[in-house]
């Protein structure tokens, strides 16, 4: 009788016990996608008027695209007062683009970067300063980013 | 062997009585399990035959928060977000569900007060339709009687130790059912209702039961990969092994963003000072829900996700839908800084357990084949409910004034046959297992040395 009494409550035991969760790398056993990384660089300090070089590097994998399907950079002032037209990135290899750019007035900026390889798009939001910032952009800063704040109506 | 050959008669009244022995076992076990969840089983039917119809019910019931007037244009999500802020201006919002028709509402979830609100926004116009505390739900609070009898984790543990036991009901049941001698069909396919009362009782019991057995066994595994312990566990095990569903859909971590956090614009919090260090605020922006609703248009996933809003500056939208067909299912992570498609899950995605899961829950839930589906599946839930009535009453009928009436079974260990059932039932489901540790523990322990207990209950 003793024999099945350890087992038992020894088997009960460890399956109780041994409640298993999802191993971190479960995922590598399903579809994977390839997303596109993009690593913005944007000069820290940006005075009106200065040609500077805004730059994207991408990568799928960790390796560098240089056969992107498309780069295109837009540039948007938050307050919509200024459009910048989209343009196509000039590669600069090693997986790198560029777009050389000078801004007239001050003021909070985005850099919108639009690409595409193989099936992954990736379009990330950079929010950059010119100059010095006015007061309505330095309040719509503290409501928190919001890249389409131009549709939303804080003019001067 | 050689003492069998000699003594072959006394052998088989061994055998005999061994058999009669096991015949004891699977009786006393199936009438106290029986009686003791035959009320949680009956619940667990009605609250299901009440579920089966959940979309139905709240179309109606919510009809006013529900149908908006089709127009021309929608407002833009952001705008929809703003009417929601203006309602709760210290909420936070969560999730966003567009709407899967022209002719739907849309829906933001709000955490406010302690209180998870779902406000419905028109989304032609902007304007809120009204709300919903989601703690309100009449169909959210039958589903959780349903999941977990309204008490959390405990509830949940019952509810799966209901179901466990069930399936130890219906093996049990079955070889009571099952015919000693083949005298025809009476009693064993359809019931001998002119054979006195005695008869037409068992036979109201155990041969609808015998009917039913597949239909309920097919709820309880269905229902099983829900539950706290026993789906947590099997989920996890059949994710493991790349055949169940991808992490992340049921259950597993979803991917993180993978930006480094200096790269991401801070937002200066709205202090009295304006003494921002402004490189701080120079990086990354989230996206924003209007371009999260177009990349999910143009991915093509089922009109009736959800989408969810990431709460920590590392983690991702999550698109989730699971419609009434299985093969619509989707579970999609979306960069909230880039857009990129950080995992796309389809039904298509998931392993072949994952899908036969998956297709366990829209036929348990009575979606996947619309009306006749849940016609089926009330008509298996008003079956339980028979089965179950009928048996308690068949004990009722049959039980002495003193006592329970089970029959005095040997103890546990000595037959072995019905040891090894126990201990496979118990295996499979291990919250039976520990419960029948435990029922054993407490006979041994308490019941026995309690005369007048043990006389009740003929221990």
């Amino acid at each position: 009788m003793k024999k099945f009494y350890g087992p038992l409550v020894a088997a009960a035991a460890i399956l109780l016990l041994s409640a298993c969760s999802v191993r971190s790398d479960a995922a590598d056993l399903y579809k994977q996608e390839v997303p596109l990384q993009i690593a913005a660089e944007v000069p820290e300090e940006i005075a009106p008027g200065e040609t500077v070089s805004l730059q994207a590097k991408l990568t799928q994998n960790g390796e560098p695209v240089d056969e992107a399907n498309f780069v295109h950079f837009e540039v948007v002032k938050q307050d919509g007062s200024i459009p910048y037209p989209m343009k196509e990135a000039q590669a600069l290899g090693d997986g790198v683009y560029e777009m050389k750019a000078s801004f007239r007035s001050d003021g909070l900026y985005f850099l919108e970067v639009h690409a595409g390889s193989g099936d992954a798009i990736s379009n990330p939001h950079y929010q950059f300063i010119v100059g010095e910032l006015s007061e309505s952009e330095l309040d719509s800063l503290k409501e928190g980013p919001a890249p389409d704040a131009g549709s939303s109506g804080h003019h001067h | 062997m050689e003492n069998g050959n000699r003594e072959n008669p006394t052998a088989k009244k061994t055998k005999q009585a061994k058999g009669g022995q096991f015949y004891k076992s699977v009786w006393r076990w199936h009438l106290y399990a029986g009686v003791l969840f035959a009320p949680l089983l009956v619940l667990l039917a009605i609250t299901g035959s009440v579920y089966l119809f959940k979309a139905e019910i709240e179309n109606v019931l919510y009809a006013d928060y529900y149908e908006v007037k089709a127009q021309e244009e929608r407002v833009a999500v952001s705008e929809q977000l703003s009417e929601v802020n203006r309602l709760y201006p210290a909420g936070i919002v969560t999730a966003y569900r567009p709407g899967e028709t022209e002719l739907r509402s849309s829906e933001v979830t709000v955490e406010a007060d302690g209180m998870s609100m779902t406000v419905f926004i028109d989304p032609y116009t902007g304007e809120s339709l009204g709300e919903l505390n989601n703690d309100d739900r009449i169909m959210d609070k039958i589903e959780e009687i349903h999941g977990e009898l309204m008490a959390g984790t405990l509830g949940d543990r019952i509810v799966e130790l209901a179901a466990s036991w069930a399936v130890v009901l219906i093996v049990t049941g079955l070889f009571l059912w099952f015919p000693k001698k083949m005298n025809g069909a009476g009693g064993v396919l359809f019931p001998r209702l002119r054979q006195g009362p005695k008869i037409r009782r068992r036979d109201l019991h155990a041969v609808p039961a015998f009917w039913l057995s597949a239909g309920l066994l097919f709820l309880i595994m269905t229902g099983l990969p829900w539950s706290g312990f026993w789906g947590t566990n099997f989920q996890a095990m059949v994710t493991n092994t790349g055949e169940g569903y991808p992490p992340s859909v049921w259950i597993g971590d979803a991917p993180k963003s993978d930006v480094e956090t200096q790269d991401i614009a801070e937002v200066p919090w709205a202090a009295e000072t304006l003494d921002v260090p402004l490189s701080s605020v120079q990086g990354l922006v989230p996206l924003s829900l209007d371009k999260v609703v177009e990349i999910a248009d143009q991915e093509g996933i089922h009109p009736s996700y959800s989408v969810f809003i990431p709460q920590e500056p590392e983690g991702v939208y999550t698109l989730s839908v699971f419609p009434p067909k299985a093969q619509d299912e989707a579970t999609m992570h979306i960069d909230q800084y880039s857009g990129a498609v950080l995992a796309d899950y389809r039904y298509d995605n998931y392993g072949v357990i994952g899908k036969v899961v998956a297709w366990g829950i829209t036929l348990h839930k009575g979606s996947q084949f619309g009306l006749i589906n849940q016609l089926i599946s009330l008509f298996i839930c008003l079956g339980i409910v028979f089965v179950a009535v009928s048996g308690v009453y068949l004990w009722w009928k049959r039980k002495p004034k003193k006592g329970m009436g089970a029959p005095k079974a040997p103890p546990l260990f000595k037959t072995k046959s019905f040891l090894l059932l126990m201990i496979v039932l118990g295996l499979l489901f291990p919250l039976a297992g520990l419960s029948m540790v435990i029922v054993w523990l407490f006979d041994k322990l308490v019941i026995q040395r309690l005369p007048a207990v043990k006389k009740w209950l003929n221990a």
